[in-house]
């Protein structure tokens, strides 16, 4: 496969790996993906996206997917009297490649009319640079806001996701609870959420599975002595 | 036998809540004194991001001339930076350039484009013949509204808006060349000031001036304790303690006198006597004193 690699360019086969590393992240979230979707070999990537001059084209990356159930049931808030029926917090989701050196306001609004117009719930921008600090700012603010997506938008610079850092052997597998996981727990252990450890949502763990205020995640550790261990984090 | 916790006991401790203690009237006050802080702090940051959205698509009219704008734009414009930081207007420079515009706010052309896309440029330049990034040769799109848009810059607040004491050095002035027909709707500095338009003195004026003068006079005072109309006031007076106290001298004072000079001063290492044994080392001085007296004729 190394000798196959010198007739692509590095910028080919660094898009191949970033392309590989977000569908393979979408996979994780829950997001109904084929395992053909995420194992794209670097030929198929570029007979498939390859430009003339041989760079990828990142307009042509771009990609939609949807929650499977399962992933839509861990989204669904617990029925209460005045919302008996809840609907899933999560929902068809744009990943889109930018391709211009420098992104700003200008684009991320252009992004989030986007989707709100393609009536998506949620959107991930991955950049070849880090934002402009006001861009970072309309973000921070924006899920309140009323010109974006009802999910919000996540922004991933390119180098965050060369390699897919939950395939690394030290780090645990972490598994999103559903809201009624989350209160078994509590419950269990007599615990208020505020009792747990913690894990920011900035985390690179937590950004990769997108996790949101309040969720919680059992991590997945193998020991020699006991086998599996599991612990919680609430995410802050 | 209850479950047992899987957690670690170190995190649940630390994460319990407090046992209940009586609270501390003091505590609170500087605790919210700090949350309004941080809550300026949220309402400023987003008026300035607010204010650099607008301020991207500006001027409205594609005609718009940088060097004599309409009253409007240029009254828009000189209010609407300032809040801003000497940082927060390089981002809106930033932002215009991203959106392919000149990086001043006046503007309405496009950014000046590089002849090439080479990362460095040799520029004729008055200074003679100058290498220039290709970031800078595109900020602007000419040297006039770089010199326009960096007097504006200088003009601004270092110090954060949430945490300003008054408002006497905002305003914000601009470079044109228009000044008449600003004059009337805003007090710009001019190279040459024009004489301000006879008036007719009547008492109506002057009861009306007199007023006008009060209220200005007000406002300038609220400004100066920081105090801004619907804001919360800076100058929090449960703070401040209300008792001035008062240092009552102790004893009458003393004229400074200079250290006394020890036997010791010439042994100083850089300004600094070694302590460490100064009985014997001053015993062993009045021996060599000794010693060195025998050595004395006579
Ligand atoms: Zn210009």
């Amino acid at each position: 496969m190394a000798d196959d690699r010198g007739q692509y360019s590095p910028g080919l086969i660094r898009m191949w790996r970033v392309f590989r590393t977000t569908r393979e992240m979408m996979k994780d979230r829950g997001y109904a993906l084929l395992d053909e979707d995420t194992q794209i070999t670097l030929a198929e990537f570029a007979d498939k996206y390859a430009r003339d001059d041989g760079e990828a084209d990142r307009s042509r990356l771009h990609f939609s997917c949807m929650p499977t159930e399962d992933m839509a049931r861990k989204y669904t808030p617990l029925p209460t009297a005045k919302d008996p029926d809840p609907q899933p917090e999560i929902g068809k989701i744009w990943i889109e490649f930018n391709a211009d050196e420098n992104v700003g306001l200008k684009q991320l609004r252009d992004y989030m009319a986007h989707l709100v117009n393609g009536e998506y719930y949620s959107g991930i921008m991955v950049c070849i640079k880090p934002m402009t600090g006001m861009a970072l700012r309309l973000l921070r603010g924006a899920s309140g806001i009323a010109e974006g997506p009802k999910g919000g938008v996540e922004v991933f610079v390119e180098q965050d996701l060369l390699v897919n850092i939950t395939k690394h052997e030290l780090v645990p597998k972490h598994v999103l609870l559903s809201r009624e996981e989350k209160d078994q727990l509590l419950k269990r252990y007599r615990l208020k959420e505020t009792q747990l450890p913690r894990i920011q949502v900035t985390d690179p763990v937590a950004k990769y599975y997108g996790l949101r205020r309040g969720q919680v995640v059992k991590i997945i550790r193998r020991s020699e002595t006991a086998g599996r261990y599991a612990s919680y984090r609430w995410a802050i | 036998m209850p479950p047992k916790s899987i957690l670690k006991k170190t995190a649940v401790a630390a994460n319990a809540p407090p046992a209940a203690k009586p609270v501390n009237q003091r505590h609170l006050d500087v605790a919210l004194h700090h949350a309004n802080i941080i809550e300026q702090r949220k309402s400023v940051e987003r008026l300035v991001l607010d204010t650099i959205m607008d301020l991207m698509d500006f001027p409205v009219s594609p005609d718009a001339d940088p060097k004599r704008p309409s009253a409007a734009d240029a009254r828009r414009f000189r209010e609407a930076v300032v809040p801003f930081q000497p940082a927060d207007y390089d981002s809106l420079i930033e932002e215009r350039n991203i959106a392919d515009k000149c990086g001043y706010a006046l503007c309405p052309r496009p950014k000046r484009k590089a002849p090439s896309s080479a990362r460095k440029h040799f520029i004729d330049s008055s200074r003679g013949v100058q290498i220039v990034d290709k970031k800078v040769l595109e900020v602007w799109c000419s040297d006039d509204c770089a010199r326009r848009a960096l007097y504006v810059k200088v003009q601004l607040n270092e110090e954060p808006a949430w945490l300003r004491q008054g408002e006497h050095g905002d305003k914000i002035e601009i470079m044109v060349e228009n000044a008449e027909e600003h004059h009337k709707a805003l007090p710009l500095r001019l190279k040459k000031e024009t004489a301000p338009p006879p008036r007719t003195n009547t008492e109506e004026d002057d009861v009306a001036a007199a007023w006008a003068a009060r209220d200005d006079a007000l406002a300038d005072l609220a400004a100066e304790r920081g105090e801004k109309p619907g804001n919360l006031s800076k100058a929090n007076n449960e703070l401040i303690q209300e008792e001035i106290k008062e240092r009552v001298a102790s004893a009458p004072p003393m004229p400074p006198s200079l250290p006394e000079q020890t036997s010791g001063s010439h042994m100083a290492i850089e300004g600094h006597v070694p302590k460490q044994d100064k009985k014997e080392h001053a015993d062993a001085e009045e021996d060599d004193d000794q010693d060195w007296d025998k050595h004395l004729p006579g």
